[in-house]
This record gives structure tokens, sequence and C-alpha cells, in this order.
């Protein structure tokens, strides 16, 4: 098979790349993946809101099948939840396109990783933001508590001995049920998923990590 | 209607080759080995044409093996004449820019005994017959440099260096198949001892070719059978091919002048103005030791598989060196051996004119190239404006 016999399908994402462009904002993540040297360089782009990808775009260098495969993962991806989107394979993106030359799946492969490269580095940016706020919570009153229903928080080791220095209370495995108070926080009642046992607890300041935290 | 802007791939064979290839299927089909009439009409066919083409590189009729084709001629010069003197030395020099089957033909040879030297090339694409001088040794038995390169279209020094070798006993082998037709070859003239020819790259039919191999130059056959052509290549000739290339021959020594005149301003026009309209473009290959028919250029930010498919779309067919549109997915061997980096390599086009090429083609193609580039450099996270 030609390197380039392309199905119609290819040829239409090629000629009319859906979503090409870049993204700026807070709510923003990029993932790069590639190299020139080797041949192919991919950029996406992705903002998140409420853990759902609500918009996307890319920039590649690369051939025919780097580009319709890009096009093709961003229209995959877009409105899926952040771990919907995860599970996108270079499979699924090779089936939507009917087909790829045999030589060219490790584009569909790059397209993949690009996505999840800007996954990756959203929630890498979102612990972090999560972290930073509640440092700053934590100077201002004492009783501050993390909720993620992760077993780690995934924060550099750097921010994780800070959350260690400081008084904020971090539960891990965790599910927030109920806010209770007047007008502000006082009281939340936790799920925690390891004992499987629900408690109250009395606090200033709560702050929820995604679920998949 | 199609634009073809790749004669370096490949050639339509011409009506008056086509023409006259046409009674060797059904009415003259003798087998010239046959010793009857029909026969005999065979042979006197053979024997034209063996003159025909030898006239055409100012050969002697004996010295020209009529082949399956380049691929056919470079393997039987280069494993055939290797195998004969092995007892002289073990030692062969080729040009780092050479065809992909003298490099993997060389590759053969030194996996079976033989040492074989690559010789750079300049930032032109251009071998230094001193650079060849340097690396010969006393093993060396033979030299290989292709004529004129395939891709980058740069003519190599081939008298200078066919004299270096026949000054010190070496033979020299060059494969012509890029420059027959767009430059008068001599091989006395140029000391050449082995030489490459395709019919196709004279608008012959393909699958004939022919290998020169001069007088007193002894090689192994490597297709063993009736004896046919000397020896050297045996097996029933394809008579219809070879009366074809013969024809394709003898149309090109009186139309060259005239045609490469032509191509020359193609070229040029196509040069100029891609250059002049499209920003950050550059020119692959030498500014003025190139083929008359060759354009070649490279795009920053871009990938020359996407170019490709995207002139395709307009029904504009070229070439690229881009590793993304080869088979191995590397990157030419020629672009990376000027020193161009491997995303350089990627954006290159590869524009080759010929003998029904027309003033539209090229006015089609650098009309269009512009806003085909701008679009795949706005999808490049490599490409900035500015840079």
């Amino acid at each position: 098979m030609k390197s380039t016999q392309y199905s119609e399908k290819v040829l239409d994402h090629f000629r009319n790349p859906r979503n090409v462009g870049t993204l700026e904002g807070n709510d923003v993540a990029k993932g790069t993946v590639g190299n020139p040297v080797c041949g192919d360089l991919m950029e996406f782009y992705i903002r998140v809101k409420d853990n759902t990808i609500v918009d996307i775009k890319f920039k590649t260098f690369g051939c025919g099948s780097a580009i319709a495969t890009a096009s093709m993962i961003t229209e995959l991806a877009k409105g899926k939840t952040i771990d919907e989107a995860l599970k996108i394979t270079r499979k699924d993106v090779a089936d939507e396109l009917d087909g790829l030359p045999p030589i060219k799946m490790h584009c569909s492969n790059l397209a993949a990783d690009a996505l999840r490269a800007a996954i990756t580095n959203y929630k890498v940016d979102t612990g972090k933001k999560s972290v930073e706020l509640a440092l700053s919570l934590a100077q201002q009153t004492p009783r501050v508590v993390f909720v993620t229903r992760a077993r780690e928080l995934s924060v550099t080791p750097e921010l994780k001995k800070k959350i260690k220095q400081s008084d904020i209370k971090v539960l891990r495995e965790s599910v927030l049920l109920e806010i209770k108070g007047l007008n502000q926080v006082e009281q939340v009642r936790i799920h925690d998923q390891n004992e499987d046992e629900e408690y109250d607890l009395f606090l200033d300041a709560v702050i929820l990590l995604p679920p998949q935290y | 209607m199609a634009i073809y802007l790749d004669y370096q791939s490949a050639k339509p064979v011409d009506q008056r080759v086509v023409h006259a290839m046409l009674p060797y299927f059904d009415q003259k089909y003798g087998n010239p080995s046959a010793l009857h009439a029909v026969g005999d009409v065979a042979t006197d066919a053979l024997e034209l044409s063996r003159a025909t083409v030898a006239r055409f590189v100012g050969a002697r009729a004996d010295e020209v093996v009529f082949t399956s084709g380049a691929t056919e001629s470079n393997n039987a010069a280069l494993i055939g004449f290797a195998m004969r003197s092995k007892h002289r030395g073990n030692h062969i020099i080729i040009s780092e820019i050479e065809h992909i089957s003298i490099h993997n033909i060389a590759k053969y040879l030194s996996r079976n005994g033989f040492l074989v030297t690559k010789v750079p090339v300049n930032q032109y694409g251009q071998v230094s017959p001193h650079k060849i001088e340097e690396r010969i040794t006393d093993k060396t038995i033979l030299v290989s440099v292709m004529y004129a390169n395939n891709e980058i279209g740069t003519i190599q020094p081939i008298a200078a260096i066919g004299r270096l070798c026949r000054e010190r006993g070496i033979a020299f082998h060059t494969d012509a198949v890029a420059a027959e037709g767009l430059i008068p070859i001599d091989v006395k003239k140029d000391a050449i001892d082995l030489m490459t020819l395709s019919s196709n790259d004279l608008y012959g039919p393909k699958g004939v070719g022919v290998l020169y191999v001069g007088n007193g130059v002894r090689i192994n056959p490597l297709i063993i059978g009736g004896g046919q052509e000397h020896g050297i290549r045996s097996g029933t000739e394809n008579l219809h091919g070879i009366v074809g290339m013969a024809k394709a021959a003898e149309i090109m020594e009186q139309e060259m002048n005239g045609e490469t005149e032509r191509f020359r301003q193609f070229r040029d026009r196509l040069i100029k103005q891609v250059l002049e309209t499209i920003p950050r473009s550059h020119l692959n290959g030498h500014p003025s030791e190139r083929l008359v028919n060759n354009a070649h250029f490279r795009f920053d930010g871009i990938e020359g598989e996407s170019l490709l498919l995207s002139l395709k779309d307009k029904g504009i067919a070229v070439s690229t060196g881009s590793a993304c549109s080869s088979q191995t997915l590397s990157a030419s061997h020629t672009l990376i051996a000027l020193g161009l980096l491997h995303e350089e390599a990627h954006g290159s086009l590869q524009l080759t004119v010929g003998r029904f090429t027309h003033e539209h083609d090229i006015d089609a193609v650098v009309s269009v190239l512009p806003e085909v580039v701008k679009r795949l450099r706005e999808m490049s996270p490599l490409y900035k404006e500015e840079a």
C-alpha cells in the first residue's frame, strides 16, 4: 500500500481540518508531543469547564495523516469529560477515519498522545492551582480541608511538602457529601471511601479537587 | 487537466517511439539468436539499435549492453565489476548522494567482503575530485559517482573524476540516468568506464536500460543463461523495448538542444517566481551547475507530503524528499547529505519539467503554490512570520 493511499475521510479532514489553531486563558492546557527531527510535531490546546472539554484546537507540522488524525481526535474529544477523552485510543481515531495506511498508524498515536499530554497538563495545573489556593487560605484561617478521591495528590513533590508543613488537613479517598452552615462553611459531611464511613467535620474552608485527583 | 511536473520520476513515452515499437510486437517478432530470416530481421534491428544508442553517448556499438533498466545496470556495474576485480582490491568509493540503488548495492557489497567509502558533498551537493583522491588507497578498484543528482539536479564534475580515476588505473562508473537527454554525454571525453542509462528518461518505454562497458573493462555477469549481450546479460532480448529506446535516443539527439533551452526558461521562471512570492523559501542544490529541468525548493515550517497532497488536490503532480512520503519514513539521504536538518528536508518540493510541459503548467504552479504553502503554515506550530 502506498503511504499516501488515504481514505476519503482522511482526505476530507486533511482538506478541511477541524479545530485548527490555539487557545488562551487560565482554563486552557497545552500538550506537545513529537519532534521535528523525527518528522512530526503536534500541539493540542484544551479548555476544560466542569471537567468537560468545551473547546479544543491543534497545530501540527506533519504529513496528511498527521493533520487528519489531529483533526479527527479534536472532534472525538470535544464535549467529552477529560476521563472519557483519556480513553480515546489510536485505534478509535484510525477507525473513525476508515483506516490509515499501516505505515501511517504512528500518526494517530501522535494525535492521541498529544491530547493525553494536554489533559495531563491540565490536571497538574488544576492540582497546582487548588493547592496554591489552599495554602493561601491556610494563612488566613486555621481549619482548611482538602478533599480528594485520589489516594495521592497529583502535584509536584515541592507542593506536597508545603502542604505537609502547613496546617491543611488532606482527606484522601474521600467525597464531600454536604456543606452545612449559615452563609458560610461551618461543617461538612464527608464519606471516606476507603473505610466506607461517613462523618461530620467542622472547618472554615474546604477545597475539592475534581474526581480524578 | 492534470499538470505533470514530475518528469524525474517518470516520463511519457513519445508517440514516435510507440510507433517505432509497434511492428516489433506482432510483425517483427523474431528472436535475434535465431538463424532464419525472421531471426535476421530481429538481429538487424537489435544491432541497429545498439549502434544508435552507442552514438548517442559517444560509445562504440560493442560497448553497449542492453538490460532491464537502470537498477539492473547499476547492479551489473558495481557487483559485476567488484566480483571480477576482487583479486586486485576490495575498496569502492561512492558519493553520499548516489541514487538509493547504488547505496543499497554498496551496502550489499560491504556485507560481502568489500569496503565502501562514501565521499561527502558540499552544501550544493557537489562532489570534489580532490576529496575522492584523498580517499583512494592501493586497494581501490572502483569509483561510482552519478552524472547529475536525481533529486536536487546538481551536476557533478564527471570529466575531472574520470581523468583522476584513469590516471590511477581505477575503474569509473557513473549513473547517468538523471543527466541523459539533458546534458550531452561523451563517454570517451569524460573517461567513463561503466555507465548506466535508462530508456524511460529519454521518453522511451520503461523496463529497458543500458550498461555501457568501455573497451577493456571486464565484469562478471549477474544473469547467466544463453550468452546474449556478449555473455554479460543473458536472456532473450526485449527487442520492442530496445527498438523503443534506440528511437528515443535518436529523437533526443536531434531535439535536445532546442528542448533543453525551453526547459531552462521554465526552470528559471519557476525558481525566480517561487523564491519571490513565498517568504522563507529556499532553493536546494547548485545555483548554476544544475539540470536545466530541475527546480528543488524547501519551505520553512511545513512538511512535504502535505504539500504534495495539497497540490494533488489542485491537479498538480510533484515530488518531495520528505520522510513522510517515503516507504521507510526516513528523510531523503541526498538532502541530509547537503547538511540540511531533518525538519528542513521535510519541507522539500521537487519540480521537474520535460518534453510536454507547457507555459500554462508553470503559470498554474506558481499561482497555486503560495496559497498552499500559506495554508499549511497556518496549521504549523513551527512557522512564525517573523522568525
